[in-house]
Order: structure tokens, then sequence, then C-alpha cells
């Protein structure tokens, strides 16, 4: 198998392309604007036999790829940051019409202010949509999970669409080698999607998401939503033996790295966990026990594996790339409400880092180390907490002079 | 273990992108780990951009900005007084400076008082009689390949494969490998004699907090544009010839910079500090008095406020 220079969003391409996607509705925004831009071409050059249109708006983009969807054929669409949350009442149309969409969303960070560079409040706004979510380490990831993102959708058991997330600049923008898989061993693993329960057709009238008035009925829906992406666990361990069988690549719904024997763990998602695969390593090196746990199936919540590689560790810190305003560490809370009956819990610690692209420097993972280390001894475990550098804030205090903030 | 990190420096539309690109592809192909990567704002064509190239012998486990690099490849010198792209600094003890000059190593660490190895070639003059144009994105990768030590074959593979996914023109292609492997061969073979940074211990802390008066992404001052000299976006510099110009004002209305002014006797003149050089205004001259000159001579950031 060869290898070739890929960005995150060619590989995202590459994914789609190798789907064989019937309809692709698309709407510009950075980072994410170079997956459709590349898809275009393909089909202009007679590369790819899907249909392109390019919509309106993102709220146009997500109804027309989830009506595509409902028709039967296989629908890719992508967004990012505002584009998504253009796009957000939708989202939750799309997921209550039980549809197997599989769209991409390239992180970026929320405005005001405006930034282009990415953190994950934009898909973690959608986590109670529906939409069950992916979050990718490596490029290469990225196309993997395309095709298994299809796969597990497109099972009679889960029919809900799902997001698979990638970092703008950090993985979107960003070219390392990836290994394009051979078509035909694709279509060995992701068979032509052949719905066998109601869709549109004309010879079929059917009405789709009808008005459920009385709350008996809607929370009949709503529940059944959530025991579907919940089976999606246990197809997702299916799908995960079936790609490795076919690909020999490994994608489990949460990735340990020299977590076995760790007492002292980093959880992280998205790219910025290579840096702090690379932090354990260094802290390894100063004789620290130290272990990563990465998220990537985020919805359905892998809680119970969560709950095993986790329990026994003496201090955990989620380094979470969000904010919930008000409240802290989206996902600090995740992992906090799946270690909370056990009797074997860790110190949990909440740490906010990389929002907006904020590089997470090695004295601020050697500064969580120590933390960490610090409670085990009997000191406190401080509140939720953004770190900062002497030098960024020494910025900070230039850029506040020049703004006449003093 | 190796491990290279080389940060480009260049304005909008000018290739740091590719070149970045150029220079991980010939690492790759070289058989090498590679990873390449660009950093830009909203797009502008002539602000300051930076682009990123890690070549290991082994997976990268870094992502992001490149903050002590090995090798800084300056693509266009006015950078150098840009208090924003500060291209020269983090560079490692014993790295390499590359600048886009037509100056000598010498004349060059004498106006900039740069520390450390210096190579210059005018990459700018050599794209203008190759290619005919000012995009130099396969003449930088290629100065950056000799520098790290990579072979000339990986570099004319880079240059094709990476030129013919932007251009389909074949004549462009090839003038670009011409161009490429000129620079190659011109510049002399380096010795990098950096070792693996020791990281600077930077005091850590939580964030305090402030009152929204000052929180807020609000500007409470006026005038804060005027501290971004954007003549140095130029390549080329508008020149009015008096004896013909009749006082049309075209040049005037068409400036979408709103910087070509009229002097006491009518004649139009531009202010070279804001002037990007698009030449709008030699394109809609309808007598053609208007021409362009090669821009050489750096303009300094005003020295207060900023840095």
């Amino acid at each position: 198998m060869k290898k070739e220079m890929l960005t995150g969003n060619a590989a995202a391409a590459w994914g789609v392309r190798l789907a064989e996607v019937d309809y692709i509705p698309a709407f510009p925004v950075t980072p994410q604007t170079e997956i459709i831009e590349t898809l275009a071409r393909w089909i202009a050059d007679g590369d790819m036999a899907s249909r392109f249109v390019t919509m309106d708006s993102e709220h146009s983009m997500i109804t027309a790829a989830g009506a595509a969807s409902a028709t039967g054929v296989r629908a890719f669409t992508a967004t990012s940051s505002q584009g998504l949350l253009y796009g957000f009442e939708m989202l939750y149309a799309v997921a209550g019409w039980r549809v197997p969409l599989v769209m991409v969303n390239v992180s970026r960070g929320l405005s005001a202010p405006i930034t282009l560079e990415t953190d994950h409040n934009d898909v973690l706004a959608a986590r109670d949509s529906g939409f069950l979510q992916i979050h990718c380490e490596t490029c290469q990831e990225v196309l993997d999970s395309i095709l298994m993102a299809y796969r597990l959708v497109e099972d009679e058991r889960v029919l809900l669409p799902i997001i698979v997330n990638m970092d703008g600049f950090y993985l979107s923008f960003t070219r390392e080698p990836v290994e394009v898989p051979n078509l035909e061993r694709v279509r060995n693993f992701l068979p032509p999607y052949q719905p066998k329960h109601a869709f549109f057709k004309a010879s079929q009238p059917m009405a789709q998401s009808v008005t459920a008035l009385g709350g008996s009925l809607y929370s009949y829906f709503k529940y059944q939503m959530h025991l579907g992406s919940q089976k999606a666990l246990e197809v997702y361990k299916e799908v995960c033996v079936e790609f490795e069988k076919e690909f020999g690549r490994h994608y489990d719904t949460i990735e340990g790295y020299m977590l076995d024997d760790a007492d002292y763990v980093l959880v992280m998602t998205n790219s910025f966990s290579t840096l702090g695969k690379a932090a354990v390593k260094r802290a390894r090196a100063r004789g620290i026990k130290a272990g990563l746990l990465r998220l990537r199936l985020l919805r359905p919540f892998p809680a119970e594996n969560i709950q095993r590689a986790l329990t026994g560790k003496r201090a955990v810190a989620v380094i979470d790339q969000n904010i919930s305003v008000g409240k802290g560490g989206i996902l600090h809370s995740d992992v906090a409400s799946c270690l909370c009956n056990e009797k074997q819990r860790p110190l949990l610690f909440s740490f906010i880092g990389g929002l907006g692209g904020k590089n997470i420097s090695p004295g601020e993972f050697e500064f969580i180390f120590t933390e960490l280390i610090k409670a085990v001894a009997g000191e406190a475990v401080e509140p939720s907490q953004l770190l900062y550098t002497e030098e960024e804030w020494q910025e900070m205090v230039r850029l506040k002079r020049i703004a006449g903030k003093e | 273990m190796l491990m290279l990190r080389v940060r480009f420096h260049g304005r909008g539309g000018q290739g740091a992108k590719v070149a970045s690109r150029v220079l991980g592809t010939a690492a790759f192909l070289e058989g090498y780990y590679a990873q390449d990567f660009p950093l830009y704002g909203a797009e502008r064509r002539g602000a300051p951009i930076a682009a990123f190239t890690r070549i290991a012998d082994e997976p990268i486990m870094e992502r992001g900005v490149i903050s002590e690099p090995d090798v800084v490849i300056v693509m266009d010198k006015t950078l150098l007084r840009d208090h924003q792209a500060k291209p020269l600094s983090g560079l490692k003890k014993g790295g390499v400076i590359f600048i886009n000059t037509p100056q000598s190593p010498e004349e060059a660490r004498a106006e900039y008082t740069i520390a450390g190895q210096i190579i210059t070639l005018d990459l700018t003059k050599i794209c203008l009689d190759i290619l005919q144009r000012t995009v130099i994105s396969s003449l930088a990768g290629a100065v950056a390949a000799k520098i790290v030590g990579l072979s000339e074959a990986s570099l004319k593979a880079a240059v094709e494969k990476v030129i013919s996914e932007i251009v389909t023109d074949s004549v462009i292609l090839e003038k670009n490998i011409e161009a490429a492997l000129y620079c190659f061969h011109a510049i002399p073979a380096v010795e990098l004699k950096t070792t693996e940074a020791v990281q600077m211990e930077s005091r850590v802390f939580t964030m305090p907090f402030e009152p929204a008066a000052i929180s807020s992404p609000a500007l409470n001052t006026t005038g804060t544009t005027v501290l971004r000299k954007t003549g140095n976006w130029r390549v080329f510099r508008p020149v009015w010839d008096y004896d013909a110009c009749n006082k049309c004002q075209i040049c005037v209305a068409r400036c979408p910079e709103g910087c070509i002014l009229v002097n006491e006797e009518g004649f139009p003149y531009v202010d070279y500090e804001n002037c990007k050089g698009c030449l709008i205004c030699v394109e809609e001259c309808p007598a053609k008095t208007l021409g362009k000159e090669r821009e050489v001579h750096a303009k300094a950031d005003s020295e207060e406020v900023i840095g």
C-alpha cells in the first residue's frame, strides 16, 4: 500500500470518493472549503459520479443532505464553526428523521471574537442533537473514519446521522503521510446502501417526521433515538473488527497511550492529543508514570470503556479544548459522570487548553502533571482553570495597551 | 534521532505554503517522515504568512507552529522589520537563515544585525527572469531542500508533484523546475549545527479575572491601522512621469486604498508608506504615463508604539 502526503481535508475528500457517495450539497466555510473544492473538481473531471449542488446556506444544505438521505441515497456534506451553528435547527430535525447522513465538521472556534483557528465549541454544541460523533487525531484517521461512519450509521440497528470531526488548520491544512485504500477493498468493507425501512420513492408514498403532539408520543420517538445511539456502541465494535480485518488499522471507541500502568492520566481529544502523547513520553523520561486516554467516539458516549480505563488511576486531568461559559470544560463533566459511582475513582482535574488554537506548551503539561502529583499527596484539587504562560500574558498586556485598555 | 524544523515567512501570494509543501514532499520522497502546515489569517495578498515543515526519521509527535526552528526561510526581507511576523524569533543556536535579497550575506548581517549563518539569493529576480512572475514557492522550497541536505532528485520530483497539482500548464511546470534547480545549485551546501532544543522554562499560571471594560474585544483607540505600514506589501511601485501626465486624476479615483493624493500643482503622487503595489493605477492610466519599478528597499515599520 502506497502512502502520500495529504491534508486532513484531502483525506476527507478521499474518504467520500471511496465511499462512492451519491449526493453532495455544499456551502463553503473556512477551514472546510478545501473538502468541497476537491470533490467538485473530481466530479467535474469525471473521477466521481456524484451529484454536487451548491446551496444558499448551511441551513438549506443540511436539509438537502438529510432529505436526500431519506430517499435512500448515500449523502455527504461538510461544514465548520459558524456554518454548523447556522444550520443548527436542522441537525435535530435530520437526526429525528433517522437517516444515515455522514457530515464532516472541521473544528473552528466560535465568534465573538472571531477566529479561524481550532477548538471544539462548534461540534460539541451539536452533542445533544442525535448525531453520532467521531473525533480524529490524524489525517489517516479522518479518511478511515468516514468509511467506518457510513458502515456504522447505515446499519439497520442504528440509522442516525453522524459527524466526523477534525481540527481546523492543525489537521485540515496539515499534510502528513496517508494511505489511500484500494476501491475494491473499500467495497468489500462498505457495500452499497440499500435501505430496507420506509424511504421516499414515487411508487411508495409516505410521510416522514409527522407531528407528535402529546408528551408520551414525543418521548417514545426521542428515547428510541437515544437507545439507537446506545445500540451503536455494540455495532461500532463490530465495524471496528471488520475494518481492521480489511485494512489492518484498529480504531476503538477510545485510545490508550502508555495507559495500562499509568498513575497520572491526561484525557484529550482530536489532534492536540499528539502533543499530549509527546508530553506523556517526556514525563515518563522523568520517572512519572504518565499516560493518556484519547476519546474518539464521543456520541454515543463510551462510558463503560472510559470507566475501565480510568478506574484505579491516582489522578486524571481532562484537558477540554472547549469552554462551557459559566461551567468550564464540557468533557470533564461527561468523564466525571461515569466515574462518580466507582469506589476506586481517581482525583479528577479540569483544564481548558487549546482554545482558539492556543498552543499547549511543554511547560503547561508539566504544570498539569505537577498539580496531579501534589493532589495525590494531599493538596486540594483546584477548580477548572485555563493556563497561560508569562510570554502570552505579556503579549496580551502589549495589545491591551494598543487598544487603549489601561 | 533526526528532527529538523523549517519555518517559512512570506507574504500572501508569494507561495510560502506551497514552498513548505515542496520541502515536505521532497523529504517524504527521500524516505523521511514529513509534516507541513501553513498559518494565515483571513486571506490577504501581501499580508505576512508563515508555513512550517518538519522532517524526521521517526513518526512526528508534534503539531502546529514551530517556535524554535533550525532553519528560517525569509521570502520577503521587509518581514525582518515586521513586528508581528518576527521571522528570526526562536531560531536555534547554530541554525541557518536564508534571506531573499540582492544583498550579500555580509551586507544583510550588517543591515539587520543578525547573528548566525546567513545565506542570501535574489529569488524574486530569478523568478522574474525565468517565470516572469513573483510566485517564488518552488525557489524557496529549493533553497530549503539544499540547506537541510536533501538530494536534487528528490527536489525535482517534489516540484513536479506539488506544482502539477496546482497548474496544468506544462510550460509553467518546466520553468518552476528550472528555477528550483538553478536556486538549488546557486547556494552553497551548509552544515546545520543545531542541537535538540532545551525548552525555555516559562512561568505558567491560571488566567486571572479582569472586568469587561478591559476584557471585551473592543478597541478604545483610533488610528491603530496607521501602525501597520502596508507599503511593505509591494513587489513593484507605481511611478509617475509628470512630463506626460495630463492630471486627469483617474488614478486618484481608482486607488482602492485612497493613498494617491494630489500636490499643489495638481499632479498625483502616492503615499509609499501605505501603497500596497496593486498597480490598478498603472492599469487604469488612460495616457499610459504611469510605470512600475521593482521594489528592493525595505521600509521599516514605525518604531514607536508597536514592539
